[in-house]
Order: C-alpha cells, then sequence, then structure tokens
C-alpha cells in the first residue's frame, strides 16, 4: 500500500475528533505574556493539525494548514508536539520565540492510515481484504480530464487500456481479468461517495462514432475533484457489494473540507498535446510503385478511369502527409479551478469550481470542455453524537468534434491525393474525382452531459459503540448529442440542397436514487473489539433513451431544430427500470491488533431476473494475522517492522446484463408502414436465467522492513466465475443471433500482485521514494460442459485464456505463386473455417505495472511513472486495405513478393481482381501474421514542481509545475499505438503542460 | 438516568424499525415495471390491432432492409453488380465492390446481413403463424389474412434464400432450440415447403387487400409467385395455369411512363413508404446527381442491349454527361425518399412478368402463338414492334432478351434468370473477369458454420 498516508483527510478528520479539547484553532491562554510562533512540518510538507501542548499547562493549541502555529505561554515552559503517526516531541522554549519542528514518522504510522472499504473503514495495517488506492496527490499531477485515466500503471491488478485519444472518449477497466464469457459483463463496479454510479454508457454509438464507441460515462466527474480512489479487489472487500462486486469495486470519494483557517486556492494549467504515435505510410513514389505493380500483377495495361491516382487525374508528383494533415495538428489544454475550504471542528466546509477544455488534434475548431462544482458540508453537534455529512457534485461537460475522427481517411488516403482546398480556399473535389475529407467537417458531434451527484449521510450515535446512520443518494445524468450531416459534406456538384442535410440526436437520462440505513456496533471485549455492522439498501434506476432523426432542411442553419425538418422519424425511444434491494452486513473481530477476522455478506434481489431468481445470497470471509506483534518476532526479526499474513474466501455476483431480458417482448420498429409504426420481437428469450456467481480465494502477505523504509506486499488471488450469463451465439436461422441463458462453464483468473514501496534515501532536504507494482495474471476457461457441441466450440479452448484468437497458421508467401498460404490442418485441400483455424494467439497480457519514483529537494519535487506492458497484439495486417487497391499502406509491405523465388512475408499485389490474392488476404487477417508483439514502455507521467518559499513569508503559497502524460512510448509493435491497438481509434495523446497553484 | 433510558427506549425502538425494515426488504419480490417502450409479447396476440401492428413491422422491415430493400444493400443493387447490370465507381470501398468483382468470401459482413436479416423476417413471419394460431381473439377472417400474409412472407423469403445460396433450411417455427441445429434441405424440398406455404397463402388471402393501393400482399400475389416458382422449377404447365390466373384477374397499365407510378394499373404488390408523402429507397440508391459516378451506374452491356427506339431506355434510364463521357443510370423511380408528395412506390410484383413468365411457360409447351402474344404486348407497350422469334429457341432467346430488358435492377431478376437458363458462364466470363463458376451460389455465412456445423459443407468454392 502506498504512503501517501499523511495527508489523508480521513486522518485529519478522525485527528479533530480525537482532540475536543482544542477546538478551535489557536487558543491564546490569556494570563501568559509569552507568544511563541512557528511552523511544523514533515520532511516534505507543512503538517496542519499538530497538538502543541504546553508541558506544565493545561493548555494547547494546533497548527494550521500552513502548519504554523502560535502560543502564549511562558519562558521556561516546555512545548510538546505530538501528531498522529509520528513521534513526539518535546521542546524546551529556553527564551526563544520561533521554532521550525520538523516531525519524524514514527514506526506504527502504517496503522493510522485509513482506508475506505466503502460501507465501513479499516487502517491499512489491520486490513482483511485486498485493497489499492491512489489519492490527489497523484490524481493532480496528470494532466488528464477523466478519473480512469489517472489510475493507470499505478494500482495492482487494475489493468485499464485508453481505447481513443479523442477526448471524451473511452476506457477498459478489468480488475483481476476478464471474469464474464461476454465481452461486456466484466465491468466494476463504481461508487462515487456511498453511491452507485452506473458504468454503462448513455451514449449511442451511431451519433458518436467519432470517439470509436460510446462516450465514458465517468466524464461525470472531473478527476480534480478527487480526494482518493480505492479500488477493491478480493472477496473480503468486495462480498458486501454482492451481486455486483464480482469484478471489483471502484470507491470514489469526492474531496472533503478541513477544517482550521479559511483557505483559497487557485489553480491553472496550460498545455500542449499530440498524438503518440503513428504509422509510417508510404510515400508517393512507393505509392505509385504499388499501384502500377498490382495493374501490371492482374494484366491490366490501360489504368482503368477510376483509378484517378495512376491514370493521370491527379498529379503523380504530389505528396502530402495525410496523418500530419489531418491528424497533426497541435491539441491545446487549459484547466482552471478554486476552492474555499475552512470551519472548526463542528462545520466543515469545501467549495470547489473547476473548468477545464481541451481541443484536438483535428482540422478545424473542436473542444471539449467541462465545468464542474462541488459543495461539501459536514457538521456534528457539539457532543458528537449527531453528524451529518452532505456532497454536491455538479458536473457539465460539452464536446464538439467532427462527426468522424478521420483516422481511416489519414491512413488510406493516397499520398498525391490533390490538395484540400482549391486556389478560392473553397474545398477542392478535384472535378468529382476526389471525395474531400474535410468535407466532413461540415458537419460536427455536439454532446452536452450534465451530472449531479448527490449524497448525504445522517449518522446519530445515541450510546457509546453504536451508529445508527442512513446515507442517502441521489444521481441524474443527461446526455444530449447530436450529429450533423449537412448536404455540404458532398460534393456541390450534385447540385444537392440542404433538403437532404440531416441531423441525429440522442437524449439520454438517467437517474438513480438510494437509500441505505445501516447500524454500526463496536464493543471492546478483554483485548478484543468487535465491530458490526447491518445495512439495507433500496435503489431504483430509470433510464431513459430516445434517438431521433430529422432530414430536410428549407435550411441549414434551421437543422438543430428537428421541428423544422420535412421528415422526423424516432429511431427508438426507451424506458427501463431496474429495481434493487439488500440486505448486508459485517462483523469484525480484532484480537489485541494480532488477530483478526472479517465476515461479510449480502443478499441481493434485482429486478433483472424472473421470477424465483430474484435473489441470492453472498458472503465472504477474511483473516489477518499480524505475526510483527508476536514477542517472539518482536524479539529474533528486530529489522522486520512489519508482517502480516492475511487471506479471504468468498462469494460475489453479477448482474450485468439488460433488463427485461427474461421477457417475451415486442417493440416499435421505429419504422412506419401505412402510415402506421409497425412492432418487431424484441429477441429470443429465456425466462429462467439468473445470477452469475464469483469464487475468489487470496492469500498475502505484507512485509514492513527496516522501520518501515521497505514495505512490499505479495498475493496470490484465485478467482472462479460459474454459472455465466452469456448472450449466447446462435446461427442468424434461429432469427436472431443470441440468447440470453447461464451457461455452465467456469473462468478462472489466477495471478500475483506485487507491490513494493521503498524509501530509498532521506536525509535533510532530499528524499527518493520508489513505488514499484506488476500484476501477473493469467485467465483459463476451467470447464465448459459440452464445449465442442456448443456454440462457442470454435471460439474457446477449455485450458485457454477467454482472450484468445483461433488463427490459421501462416506459411508465409508461396515464393511461386506470391500468395499467402497457410496449413491445412485437416488436409482438405482448402483453408477454411473452423477446421484450419488451429493456431492460438492469446491476447491477454502476460504482466504489466508501473515504477514510480519521487525526488524531494527542499521545495522541488520531481515524479515519475513509467507503465509497462507485456502483451500481443493485432497489428496492422489485420486491418490495412488491399495492397494494391487505391488506399496508403504500411511500408511494412514494401518488402512484398515480386518475383518468382521471393522470400517475403507480403504477398504480391493486385488491384483486387486476383481472387486467390484476395482469400489470401482475407485469410492473412485471420492468421498468425496478424497477430505480434504489442508490449510497450511508456513514460505516462512526470510532474516537476516547486514551491516558491519567498512567497510562504508572505502567507501566500506559491507552487508551479509542469506536467506530462505520455511522453514517450517504446514499442515494436507494427501498428498505430500497442495501448489502444484499435486500428481505426486515434491513439491516446502526449500532453505537456505548466501550473501554477497559489493558496492564501 | 431519566434521559438515558429515554434514550436506550428510543434506540431499541429505532433498531426494531430498522430490523423491521431490513426483514421487509430481504425477501420481498422485486417489482419488475415493463417500461413504456415494450409489449409483452403475450399481449401482441389478444387484439387484431397489434398483430396488424406486428405485420406492418414486417412489411416496413422488409421495405428497408435486406434482401427486398430498394437501399443499396438490397438484391436490387447487389445482385445488378454481381450480373452484368451494373458497374461499380466508388474510390472509398463499399460492401457491394466484391459482389460487383464476384469474389465473395463467407467472411464478407454483407453476405452474413442478407442472411440474417432474412431469417430474422422469418423468424417474425413464424411469430405471428404461431400467436395466431394459439389465440382465440380473432375472427375467421382476421385469422385467415394474418395468416395468409405470414405465409407468403415466409415462403418469398425461403425462395430468394434458396436461389442465393444454394440448399437451405426451411424455418418453420420460432422455437431456437429446433432453429439452432437445422441442416441444409435438398432444393427440391425446399421447393416444396415453399410451394406448399403459397397455395395455402393463396387460399386464405383476400381477392383484393384491404388499402386499395397494393402495399399488401392478396391471392394474386401469392399466385403470381407461386407462377414464378413452378417457372424456375421448370414445371410449365403449372407456371402457365397460375400466370393466366392472374393476368385474368388483374389490370395493365399501357402507358409506359405510368408503370412506376404508385398508381399504375399493372402492380401487384408494392411497399408503402416510411414516411407521409415518401417515395422509394430506389430513387436515392441509384441516381446519379453528377458524372463521374461516385458509386455505381449501369453497365454498357445492359445499356447497349436496349434498341434506340425502346421507350424503356428513354423512360427508364437516365444519363449524366460531363461532357465527354456520358453515364446511364437506372431511372425506373425518379423521385426520392423525402419528396413532399408521395408518387412512386417500390413495386416488387407487377403484371409484365407474369406476361413473360407465361410465354415462357408456352414456348416451352409449344404454344408458339400464345408466345408471341404476350411477349408482343411487352414489346408493344415499349414501342417496339412485334417480336420476330417463331421458333422455341428463338423465343426463348427472345424471352431471356425480354426479361433483361423490363426487369432490369429488380430484386435480382437478370442474375436468376441467367442462372436457371444454365448460361451464367456463358455470359458473364466475358464481362466479368473475376467470374468463376461456382459463384452461381453465395458462400453460407462464416459464422453460420462456425456456430451450427449441421450447415456444412461450405457451397464450392468457397
Amino acid at each position: 500500500m502506498k504512503n501517501y498516508y499523511r495527508h489523508t483527510y480521513a486522518l485529519k478528520v478522525s485527528l479533530c475528533l480525537l482532540f475536543p479539547l482544542f477546538t478551535s484553532i489557536t487558543t491564546y491562554a490569556q494570563d501568559a505574556p509569552y507568544l511563541v510562533t512557528g511552523r511544523v512540518q514533515d520532511e516534505t510538507a507543512p503538517l496542519a493539525g499538530v497538538n502543541i501542548i504546553l508541558k506544565h499547562k493545561n493548555k494547547g493549541t494546533i497548527s494550521d494548514l500552513d502548519g504554523r502555529f502560535a502560543i502564549n505561554t511562558a519562558a521556561n515552559d516546555t512545548l510538546v508536539f505530538s501528531f498522529l503517526g509520528y513521534t513526539p516531541q518535546e521542546i524546551p522554549i529556553g527564551g526563544k520565540t520561533e521554532f521550525y519542528i520538523t516531525m519524524e514518522p514514527s514506526a506504527q504510522a502504517l496503522d493510522q492510515v485509513v482506508i475506505n472499504a466503502g460501507y465501513y473503514k479499516v487502517s491499512d495495517k489491520e486490513k482483511t481484504g485486498s485493497i489499492t488506492r491512489i489519492t490527489a496527490t497523484e490524481i493532480e499531477n496528470q494532466p488528464v480530464s477523466n478519473p480512469l485515466a489517472a489510475m493507470q500503471g499505478r494500482m495492482a491488478g487494475v489493468n485499464i487500456v485508453q481505447s481513443t485519444g479523442v477526448p471524451g472518449g473511452g476506457f477498459s477497466v478489468r480488475i483481476r481479468g476478464r471474469n464474464s464469457i461476454r465481452a461486456d459483463g466484466s465491468e466494476p463496479l463504481y461508487i462515487v461517495d456511498g453511491v452507485p454510479y452506473p458504468s454503462q454508457s448513455l451514449g449511442n454509438i451511431n451519433v458518436s462514432n467519432v470517439l470509436g464507441n460510446s462516450q465514458s460515462p465517468l466524464n461525470g466527474i472531473s478527476p480534480n475533484d478527487i480526494e482518493s480512489i480505492e479500488v477493491l479487489k478480493d472477496a473480503d472487500a468486495t462480498a458486501i457489494y454482492g451481486s455486483r462486486g464480482a469484478n471489483g469495486v471502484v470507491l470514489i470519494t469526492t474531496k472533503m473540507g478541513k477544517s482550521g483557517k479559511t483557505r483559497f486556492q487557485i489553480n491553472t494549467t496550460t498545455g500542449v498535446g499530440s498524438i503518440t504515435r503513428d504509422l509510417d505510410l508510404l510515400n508517393t513514389e512507393q505509392y505509385l510503385a504499388m499501384r502500377r505493380e498490382a495493374f501490371a500483377n492482374d494484366g491490366i495495361t490501360e489504368y482503368p478511369f477510376n483509378a484517378y491516382d495512376v491514370n493521370g487525374t491527379w498529379s503523380t508528383n504530389r505528396y502530402t502527409d495525410w496523418q500530419e494533415e489531418l491528424l497533426g495538428g497541435t491539441a491545446y489544454y487549459n484547466t482552471a479551478s478554486a476552492s474555499v475550504q475552512g470551519g472548526d471542528n463542528q462545520t466543515r466546509f469545501l467549495l470547489r469550481g473547476g473548468y477545464e477544455e481541451q481541443t484536438t488534434v483535428f482540422p478545424g475548431d473542436f473542444k471539449y470542455k467541462k465545468g464542474s462544482a462541488l459543495l461539501n458540508l459536514n457538521h456534528s453537534s457539539p457532543n458528537n453524537k449527531f453528524t451529518l455529512q452532505f456532497n454536491g457534485n455538479y458536473v457539465v461537460d460539452n464536446n464538439k468534434l467532427p462527426p468522424i475522427n478521420l483516422v481511416n481517411e489519414a491512413r488510406n488516403l493516397p499520398p498525391n491525393a490533390p490538395s484540400l482546398y482549391d486556389a478560392n480556399g473553397d474545398l477542392n473535389w478535384e472535378d468529382g474525382t476526389f471525395t474531400n475529407p474535410l468535407a466532413q467537417l461540415n458537419g460536427e458531434y455536439l454532446s452536452r452531459t450534465n451530472t449531479l451527484l448527490s449524497s448525504g449521510t445522517i449518522a446519530y450515535r445515541p450510546l457509546k459503540g453504536l451508529e445508527i446512520k442512513t446515507n442517502l443518494g441521489f444521481t441524474t445524468n443527461t446526455l444530449k448529442e447530436t450529429k450533423t450531416s449537412p448536404h455540404t459534406i458532398y460534393n456541390p456538384d450534385y447540385g444537392l440542397n440542404s433538403s437532404y442535410s440531416s441531423i441525429i440526436v440522442n437524449e439520454a437520462n438517467r437517474r438513480s436514487y438510494i437509500v441505505e440505513p445501516q447500524l454500526n456496533y463496536k464493543k471492546s471485549i478483554g483485548k478484543g473489539n468487535l465491530n458490526l455492522l447491518l445495512g439495507s439498501t433500496i435503489q431504483k434506476e430509470i433510464t431513459t433513451k430516445s434517438l431521433l432523426f430529422a432530414q430536410g432542411f428549407s435550411s441549414n442553419s434551421l437543422i438543430y431544430n428537428p421541428a423544422s425538418a420535412a421528415n422526423i422519424a424516432i429511431m427508438s425511444n426507451t424506458e427501463e427500470v431496474y429495481n434493487y434491494r439488500a440486505l448486508f452486513g459485517r462483523l469484525n473481530f480484532n484480537w489485541n491488533h494480532k488477530y483478526i477476522v472479517n465476515l461479510t455478506g449480502r443478499r441481493d434481489g434485482s429486478s433483472r431476473f424472473g421470477p424465483g431468481n430474484q435473489y441470492a445470497n453472498f458472503g465472504a470471509i477474511g483473516a489477518a494475522w499480524i505475526f510483527s506483534k508476536e514477542e517472539l518476532i518482536k524479539n529474533k526479526l528486530s529489522f522486520l517492522s512489519f508482517g502480516k499474513l492475511r487471506g479471504s474466501y468468498g462469494t460475489t455476483g453479477n448482474d450485468q446484463i439488460g433488463n427485461y431480458g427474461f421477457l417475451d417482448t415486442y417493440t416499435s420498429s421505429g419504422l412506419s408502414y401505412q402510415g402506421m409504426q409497425g412492432l418487431i420481437p424484441v429477441s429470443l428469450f429465456n425466462p429462467h436465467f439468473g445470477w452469475e456467481t464469483n469464487k475468489k480465494l487470496e492469500g498475502a502477505i505484507e512485509l514492513g522492513l527496516l522501520k518501515d523504509k521497505i514495505n512490499l506486499s505479495a498475493s496470490y488471488y484465485q478467482n472462479r466465475s460459474s454459472n455465466q450469463l452469456v448472450g449466447i451465439p446462435l446461427p442468424g436461422t434461429t432469427g436472431f443471433s443470441t440468447l440470453q441463458a447461464n451457461l455452465p462453464a467456469t473462468v478462472e483468473n489466477t495471478g500475483w500482485e506485487f507491490e513494493l514501496a521503498t524509501t530509498n534515501f532521506q536525509r535533510d532536504n532530499f528524499s527518493w521514494k520508489t513505488f514499484i507494482n506488476i500484476s501477473l495474471p493469467r485467465n483459463k476457461l476451467l470447464a465448459f460442459p459440452n464445449l465442442d457441441a456448443s456454440t462457442y466450440a470454435n471460439q474457446y479452448i477449455i485450458g485457454e485464456p477467454l482472450d484468445i484468437l483461433l488463427l490459421y497458421n501462416s506459411n508465409g508467401v508461396d515464393p511461386e505463386t506470391g500468395i499467402y498460404t497457410f496449413e491445412d490442418v485437416d488436409g482438405d485441400d482448402a483453408i477454411t473455417k473452423p477446421n484450419d483455424l488451429k493456431t492460438i494467439a492469446n491476447l491477454s497480457p502476460k504482466y504489466f505495472g508501473g515504477i514510480q519514483n519521487t525526488f524531494t529537494y527542499a521545495n522541488l519535487s520531481l515524479d515519475f511513472l513509467v507503465q509497462f506492458v507485456k502483451q500481443q497484439g493485432r497489428n496492422f495486417m489485420a486491418n490495412s486495405p488491399l495492397p494494391g487497391t487505391m488506399a496508403n499502406q504500411s511500408t511494412e509491405i514494401l518488402n512484398h513478393w515480386q518475383q518468382q523465388g521471393d522470400n517475403t512475408n507480403v504477398q504480391l499485389f493486385t488491384t483486387g481482381l486476383n481472387q486467390e490474392a484476395v482469400s489470401g488476404y482475407v485469410n492473412n487477417y485471420d492468421s498468425d501474421s496478424s497477430v505480434g508483439d504489442a508490449s510497450f514502455i511508456r513514460l505516462k507521467n512526470i510532474s516537476l514542481s516547486y514551491t516558491i518559499p519567498t512567497l510562504s513569508t508572505l502567507g501566500v503559497d506559491c507552487r508551479v509545475y509542469a506536467l506530462a502524460q505520455n511522453l514517450l512510448t517504446f514499442t515494436k509493435y507494427k501498428g498505430p499505438d500497442p495501448e489502444t491497438q484499435i486500428y481505426d481509434n486515434l491513439p491516446p495523446l502526449k500532453l505537456v503542460s505548466i501550473g501554477l497553484e497559489l493558496t492564501l | 438516568m431519566k434521559n438515558i433510558y429515554n434514550t436506550i427506549l428510543k434506540t431499541s425502538e429505532g433498531i426494531t424499525f430498522l430490523l423491521l425494515l431490513f426483514a421487509f426488504f430481504s425477501c420481498e419480490r422485486i417489482e419488475v415495471e415493463t417500461p413504456s417502450h415494450l409489449l409483452g409479447g403475450n399481449n401482441v396476440y389478444t387484439d387484431p390491432t397489434t398483430v396488424e401492428a406486428a405485420i406492418i413491422g414486417i412489411y416496413a422491415n422488409l421495405r428497408d432492409y435486406g434482401l427486398l430493400s430498394g437501399g443499396a444493400q438490397g438484391m436490387s443493387n447487389l445482385m445488378g453488380q454481381y450480373a452484368d447490370e451494373l458497374d461499380y465507381y466508388s474510390a472509398i470501398p463499399l460492401p457491394e465492390e466484391s459482389f460487383n468483382k464476384n469474389n465473395l468470401t463467407p467472411s464478407e459482413p454483407a453476405v452474413a446481413e442478407i442472411w440474417n436479416s432474412a431469417y430474422n423476417q422469418i423468424y417474425s413471419t413464424n411469430a405471428i403463424l404461431e400467436g395466431v394460431a394459439g389465440s382465440d381473439f380473432f375472427s375467421e377472417e382476421e385469422k385467415a389474412e394474418f395468416t395468409g400474409e405470414a405465409l407468403f412472407i415466409r415462403g418469398l423469403l425461403h425462395f430468394y434464400l434458396l436461389n442465393l445460396y444454394g440448399d437451405i433450411p426451411y424455418i418453420k417455427t420460432t422455437n431456437y432450440i429446433v432453429n439452432k441445429s437445422v441442416s441444409r434441405m435438398a432444393e427440391s424440398d425446399v421447393y416444396a415447403l415453399i410451394t406448399a406455404d403459397l397455395l395455402e397463402a393463396a387460399e386464405l388471402l383476400p381477392e383484393t387487400d384491404s388499402t386499395g393501393e397494393h402495399t399488401r400482399p392478396n391471392k394474386y400475389t401469392a399466385l403470381a409467385l407461386l407462377a414464378r416458382v413452378y417457372l424456375y422449377q421448370k414445371n410449365y404447365e403449372l407456371a402457365n395455369q397460375y400466370a393466366s390466373l392472374v393476368i385474368e384477374n388483374n389490370g395493365w397499365e399501357d402507358n409506359i411512363a405510368n408503370v412506376f407510378l404508385n398508381s399504375s394499373r399493372s402492380t401487384l404488390w408494392q411497399f408503402s413508404p416510411g414516411q407521409v408523402g415518401g417515395n422509394t429507397l430506389e430513387a436515392d440508391t441509384f441516381i446519379i446527381l453528377s458524372a463521374p459516378p461516385s458509386t455505381r451506374a449501369l453497365s454498357s452491356a445492359l445499356v447497349n442491349a436496349f434498341s434506340e427506339n425502346d421507350l424503356r431506355k428513354t423512360n427508364w434510364i437516365g444519363v449524366v454527361t460531363d461532357g465527354n463521357n456520358s453515364w446511364y443510370f437506372p431511372y425506373k423511380y425518379k423521385i426520392g425518399l423525402g419528396a413532399g408528395s408521395s408518387q412512386e412506390y417500390s413495386i416488387i410484383f407487377r403484371m409484365a412478368e407474369q406476361y413473360i413468365i407465361r410465354a415462357e411457360a408456352n414456348t416451352r409447351l409449344g404454344n408458339i402463338a400464345e408466345a408471341q402474344n404476350d411477349i408482343n404486348k411487352i414489346r408493344n407497350r415499349a414501342g417496339l414492334d412485334n417480336t420476330t422469334a417463331t421458333t422455341e429457341s428463338e423465343l426463348l432467346i427472345a424471352i431471356l432478351q425480354e426479361r433483361q430488358l423490363e426487369l432490369f435492377i429488380e430484386f435480382g431478376h437478370r442474375f436468376f434468370d441467367l442462372k436457371r437458363v444454365g448460361k451464367l458462364d456463358e455470359v458473364l466470363d466475358q464481362l466479368k473477369p473475376g467470374w468463376n463458376t461456382t459463384d452461381r451460389l453465395f458462400p453460407l455465412p462464416e459464422r453460420e458454420l462456425v456456430v451450427n456445423p449441421n450447415l456444412q459443407p461450405q457451397n464450392p468454392g468457397y
């Protein structure tokens, strides 16, 4: 676990509660004439909330947020500085009036790192489950607009892949691997401030083509509003989330107000970005040579009239780097935020506002904008029996993008294609021979999301150890996205007018509320501590979506008003209601901080299942032994400052399937006939499907060496998912392609995770710390009764991972014919599916992780993260057009077959007339030569920050910093970007920015 | 003290309340709130209006998706490309490119799309057949009409699938347990099932459809398809008989300019447009607005087959020119979708085909004069003189030519005609460099064979 605990607000909160004696920031003794002032810090930063007591008087104060204090005392008294997690210090005043104190962390400090486990909190040292976390420190150092991006490479067992570099796009998140045979059933559960946050996008892919997928729903959260992100991984941590915990739980906690002097902070960042990587494509000379050779190979000597690139219609001397032209722009990135916080021990508040914008690498005026507001209020009664907490978070996000991402155009346009503009500065259509890619930019994609997350907790503690509380949450998420296709995206020679202009509009809304009454009881029994939690959940989620297509406007300026369209079609209009109820509990017993047992359980009911299948029970047991507290170890192995063994076993579930799957239903087809709307059957239905279950086992050891200068944890897990809920693929002859059902198959995820945190060097002003995490996951299809007879027979293999491809075994290019050849496994003299698809390619990562180093020297701090992934991926061969056709190619194809006897890995060129070459090309997609190494090492993040000391003395903390994301990538991948891999999507951006933070 | 007791009392009340709350939530059955956009399947078949809507759903789907659609993914375009009717012009790759080049592969998405959309439409017809059969909510007339329409569409779709993919499974139920492991059936067996469905449909369907617009198939639509089915099976007696029945009981449009109007008197069945004032997808698909063509245009082989004074050339073929070159496009339908007033509907069955069917049947049966009469009916409307063909073989050549000129770009007639008379190789070898004998059948979709190995073997050549 990481050591960024000293700044956790949880700690400070508990501190305030523990020391009610010092209720105001500065308590001046009325009767003493002698004023001392000073500042307390640890090795990195000022410490707020340090208790400063006068040893001989019952008086004291606490340090403010800048670590400053002032107290009236006597010249001969002694100051006692104490702070949880640090060794207390006694300093005689000895006539001095100014004190600068540096606190040393104590060995026990880790006990006090409090981790959010969702329904309860645990100290890091005494946790029984597997929980990893990042805090605001790491998030704020990254110029990213999606919280998922901030997690990449920093958490063992958490594999996050960015799927596009277009702002607003999505991510794939896998916590300890893929559990579900369904491609989309392995998403974790997101909880923001105690309220489930739906991870299904409201977007519609028909509208948001430019993103390559639907919008990321997590755009509704601003990373800078986040205090910490905890990821719950094993049964012990996730079973309390029952049916939704199978794929792990991501807990996002937003920032909370801190007591103390009212503090204002402003922060602003500005930066630039460009895409990380792209393909090496042919230049004009190479390209034209390819085309001419292809025609020659096909026996065509007179170029057809539509071969504009070679037949002289287009200049053969032009060269344009279309990737540079269409994707090579600079994206500008700006953020600004302001916050004010303060309060006393009874009431604390935080108000934050933020704004960020990011332009794109595309030509044209496109921009992603996000504004956020956060309000946090905490109140407790003076006797601490009653507490109230409110969080409100409102985010508006506006995205304006081209309607398509231009990636295919950039890669496929012949390098001698004509210029984009003619002499008059108008779009050039080259007399109808050139489909100008920029014409697409006359259309646009607009999206606007409004997200309100609100949650409240009311707690009452009527008796010592007893707490009754209710969490309340209300979330609403509204999306409106539109894509326009004005007639101006077509060649004006067609003579089209605005009656051909169209717009597609997706409007969606999701509202959900949750009520969770809970009872918490704590009791000491001898040296033991008992902790009991009982709670229940009622949740309702209503999702409405409507998709509208309007065409035919009297003017393009009316295009955003569907009412003025000649034709309007409502393509879909849906409303889904999801009802969910649960009862959950936890029993934790801790004997002498040495032996800990944790029992959790949940009974869940969901409306996604039919009668008789709605309820299921889930539970887990976790245990830990802190062996370093045994006398024997303490005496004999004194270098061991901490040692713990822990393990857990339990079950969780998965209900990530659509609503109403068990009902036989018809819906409006959206198509009308004879002026009447048609009805169509929605799908094949199965009334009997039920929960997917996931059994998780984990064992781990956590060690602290040399006074916790070295902290190591190693864990092994084994998760087995069975009763798989899948859309079983069916042949088209059934009328549909899938059927929802439970499949008696088991998927196993096992793996090792290591985390190592070391303080390599620490002296005076200089420190160097390293944090390394590495995960070695393994995914395996363990059991699948009757796999051979099932519809998955040719997709999965028992004993192999789910993320495999069954491919032809490429035998390279036949030196005689120049055409790809493949192993004819079944010996039938033809290359056919599925009998010849016998080569397995494993696309799941072999290992991944990150190495983070933090250097601080006085006021200067440097932090960098290197992310690494070892994996295979599909290369350009799986995606690029047929070499020889009118489309540019990767330079990899230069080494192609030209004459008999050539030994190469790329077959001869054809314009598409050589049928054998076309089949060879198509089969090559599905052969092992389309898979290659996609490992990469990426300098994911660097941050350099400097606090200007001279300004501190003026009462203003000023920090300047420089940040960079995805700065360098090392890979042998033969394709655009080894992370994204999706050929048609924009690679991620590398961003460099500088910023300024002022606190007063 | 009293205070504490009160607190304890209140607390225990609170705890009891909470426990009750917990108990309540943990066992009660969760309400499934059926949403406004869905209708339970069992509710559809309790009301003639909703069954009507379900049937309408099939027609609308046929019009916009799959085989019979006038869009680029329908047979009129794809089979026009696949045979010798259309040339491919697009600089950016379109799905129809591999149809034009006759290099379809089993993984070609369009090959799967045609198959899947047809079987999905067949599923809907079976759902109606089963739903109506198991329901007591309809009158005999309603039952007959719903059943007749569903049977007709089921037969029609299987007919096209059979001619595109060869031996195919005939799907007669919605039961996926049966349908997921079906095998290919011999052509004669499929034809027997098609014929049975159509004969029953012809029994059940009314003589005229209630809309008055020919937007629903009636008895004669079913008979018209039967005539074609028998012709394809070389059963000339029955082809002749059913074509005659259709001809005797339906009208004829003499003016060639009116044939493709929605008011045409020789229309047997046409699709109602999807929007008020709408027209056809065909017009949007085929009309070329500026030269050179950006996607597709008529092949010179087809354009040159017309004689200069053929009214079909002047009325049904459009031309664009860039000054030097001219390109031709199908212009049977002249008005795009969003024109404001409906004048043309997409016509699936029309009388001209019945006359040519009868001509061919009569030729084969040796009734030369009757055959000449029927051909002349078509030729005269096109402003041409009577046919000069007098022998059986001359007539067969004339008939094939007349079919090419009359029925071009209509649901793949050209391809199916060349195929059933055995002239695919003879004609296409010369015109299409990518043509192979085995291209007479599409490949079965790759996924289909993988998911249901009973459908093996793949068609030859793939």
